[in-house]
């Protein structure tokens, strides 16, 4: 109990900032895996002909930006004190603003918004927003972790 | 694809329709390796089963946001990613290599905000024996047919 008192001190704080580049495979790697054959996330073409500059990411990307640009799993959970045999990922939300193009360079602000104490286990709350270059807002999360207790 | 080339609009939607449902092949571990990789997100409980028995897990599970994926392949084929406002998902169960993951939604409001036609619905994800994986909604920003004057 007295780990969550520490903890609370990093409510409000900034967790981490971070820059991701987009690149035109890891768009590819995600929508494979997913198996999502869209063709507006592999074909500049098709992307271009619908109005796009060129391909876009699908409206999961924010995780790869978060774990390839930002902290893995274990740097979270050191971060946040949490045991990782305890974790899951309780909910996660998106909002979209712009389109994620592959050149884009994301600049990301995460935020820890709120710890729960739910009983038999803690949420976490982590908000966090994605500028491009031109520092328009793209993209916002809001991820809620579980920590069972 | 085909889906992408029409236009979409506000009027196409009804309250309490349901669209169309998107069946995946049956996950198996080459594709949790696959996300693994792509997503970034290398917790082994996701591809060694000794990790998943020890979390209790009773061998590998799925990771939730690949579900998300599943998710998100399915509402933007209902709706035009460049409509896409909202996707917010709760996780409720563990995927395991196997199971087949349907994607079925519903509208559940409909209204004209400023000029656009705003279509929310919900979002859910079970397997072929009707265990829910995850729960959540949509929003959309719909051109309207007919711009109001």
């Amino acid at each position: 109990m007295k780990k969550v008192s520490s903890r609370e001190n990093l409510v409000g704080r900034e967790l981490c900032r971070f820059t991701y580049l987009v690149e035109r495979g890891k768009i590819r790697e995600l929508v494979l895996a997913i198996g999502d054959d869209n063709p507006l996330y592999t074909d500049p073409e098709y992307a271009r002909a619908r109005g796009y500059r060129d391909i876009i990411a699908p409206p999961t990307f924010g995780t790869c930006i978060d774990l390839w640009g930002g902290m893995d799993f274990t740097t979270l959970c050191s971060k946040l004190q949490l045991n990782p045999v305890k974790v899951l990922h309780g909910e996660q939300e998106y909002r979209y603003f712009k389109e994620i193009c592959p050149g884009d360079r994301i600049e990301a602000v995460c935020r820890l918004s709120r710890i729960i104490d739910k009983g038999k286990m803690y949420l976490f709350i982590l908000e966090t927003e994605y500028f491009n270059q031109e520092g328009e807002l793209v993209l916002s999360s809001r991820h809620t972790i579980i920590e069972r207790k | 694809m085909k889906q992408m080339e029409t236009p979409v609009f506000y009027e196409d939607f009804e309250l309490n329709q349901s669209l169309p449902p998107l069946t995946k092949p049956p996950v198996d571990r080459v594709q949790l390796v696959r996300y693994a990789g792509a997503s970034g997100d290398f917790n082994p409980l996701h591809y060694v089963d000794e990790v998943g028995q020890k979390a209790g897990t009773g061998g590998v599970i799925a990771h939730g946001m690949l579900i998300m994926g599943f998710a998100g392949q399915a509402v933007t084929r209902w709706v035009p990613n460049r409509y896409l406002r909202r996707l917010a998902v709760r996780f409720t169960g563990m995927t395991r290599p196997g199971d087949k993951i349907t994607v079925t939604g519903r509208v559940v409001e409909k209204r004209i905000e400023n000029g656009c036609g705003l279509v929310v619905g919900e979002v859910i994800a079970t397997d072929e024996k009707g265990e829910v994986k995850l729960k959540g909604s949509f929003e959309a920003a719909l051109p309207l047919k007919s711009t109001p004057l």
